[in-house]
């Protein structure tokens, strides 16, 4: 039980030390994502523009599908 | 569009990783190492797709992009398993590959776990943000997870030659994109710089790895630095 548990507490330690670490590097991030596998050219990173969650549109209102064009 | 350059660093990237594997079973450590080749073999066949894909679709398409990212995440979590393979090498004459096994999917699922808490609150493209924030954070646990390991080699007085090889290259590698990636973050001016580093930083690994295969011999074993001094 005991070693079950050391392994509990070692697994905790290398997250929060990972997360912590990670912190730490990306306290001035801009949106960059680090990418680590093979020598493919990076396409441009998918936060380039912030990763705060996009706002609902200001021309929809409701979530009703809208009705087809009168002008049709 | 990559230039030539981008694309000959690629070519040598793609070489690399392929041999690799021939050096792997030139050599008769292919199985002992399967992880590790395994990570190689599919990192080249990614690689060739990519190039396909880039080909066909261009560099700034969402195929690329979407591509690129996807497999970026199944190959860090490939890498991870390969690192816990090395853990279990090392580990394997204490008796504890059961622990290590258990600690290991422990701790891939703690940090599945705080992807998606981060990533939860947006509701826009909430997969993509799960898979990139996700393999971000993989490396990172990578990145600590093999100087961890170093320490366990240097405590457990490790002499294979071959295996302490593999370990110090990849924490030489996971820490080159670790600065890189600092520099490039806290240094906006050299960030060009830092970005075109990225693909021959992406080269080192399977170059010290085939070098590791090539040239050290697979029993050969490193003589004690020091003898232990035991005060009388």
């Amino acid at each position: 039980m005991s070693r079950k548990l050391t392994v509990i507490l070692l697994v905790l330690l290398i997250l929060t030390g990972a997360m912590g670490l990670k912190t730490l590097v990306t306290t001035h991030a801009d949106g960059a994502v680090m990418m680590a596998n093979g020598a493919a050219p990076a396409p441009p990173s998918p936060w380039k523009n912030g990763a705060a969650p996009a706002p609902p549109s200001p021309w929809k209102n409701g979530a009703a599908p809208a009705p087809p064009s009168p002008w049709k | 569009m990559p230039g030539p350059i981008e694309f000959m660093v690629w070519c040598l990237g793609f070489a690399s990783e392929v041999a690799v594997v021939v050096c792997a079973i030139r050599a008769k450590v292919f199985k002992r190492y399967l992880p590790l080749n395994l990570y190689m073999a599919a990192s080249a066949t990614v690689e060739l797709l990519r190039y396909r894909i880039l080909n066909h679709y261009g560099f700034t398409s969402s195929n690329y992009f979407y591509f690129y990212y996807y497999s970026d995440a199944l190959l860090t979590i490939t890498l991870y398993l390969a690192l816990i393979s090395l853990f279990v090498i090392v580990f394997r004459e204490m008796s504890a590959e059961r622990y290590v096994i258990y600690g290991a999917s422990l701790l891939l699922g703690g940090t599945a776990l705080f992807s998606y808490l981060v990533v939860q609150q947006s509701s826009n493209r909430l997969l993509t943000h799960f898979v990139v924030e996700m393999s971000q954070n993989l490396y990172f646990v990578g990145l600590v997870l093999t100087y961890v390991l170093w320490g366990a080699i240097l405590k457990l007085r490790e002499t294979r030659t071959q295996l302490i090889q593999l370990v110090l290259s990849l924490g030489v590698y996971f820490s080159l994109f670790a600065v890189n990636y600092a520099v490039r973050n806290l240094y906006p001016p050299f960030s060009p710089l830092s970005i075109a580093l990225l693909q021959f930083l992406g080269c080192f690994l399977p170059v010290a790895w085939a070098y590791a295969f090539w040239r050290i011999p697979k029993d050969a074993r490193l003589a004690p630095a020091r003898l232990a001094v035991i005060p009388r």
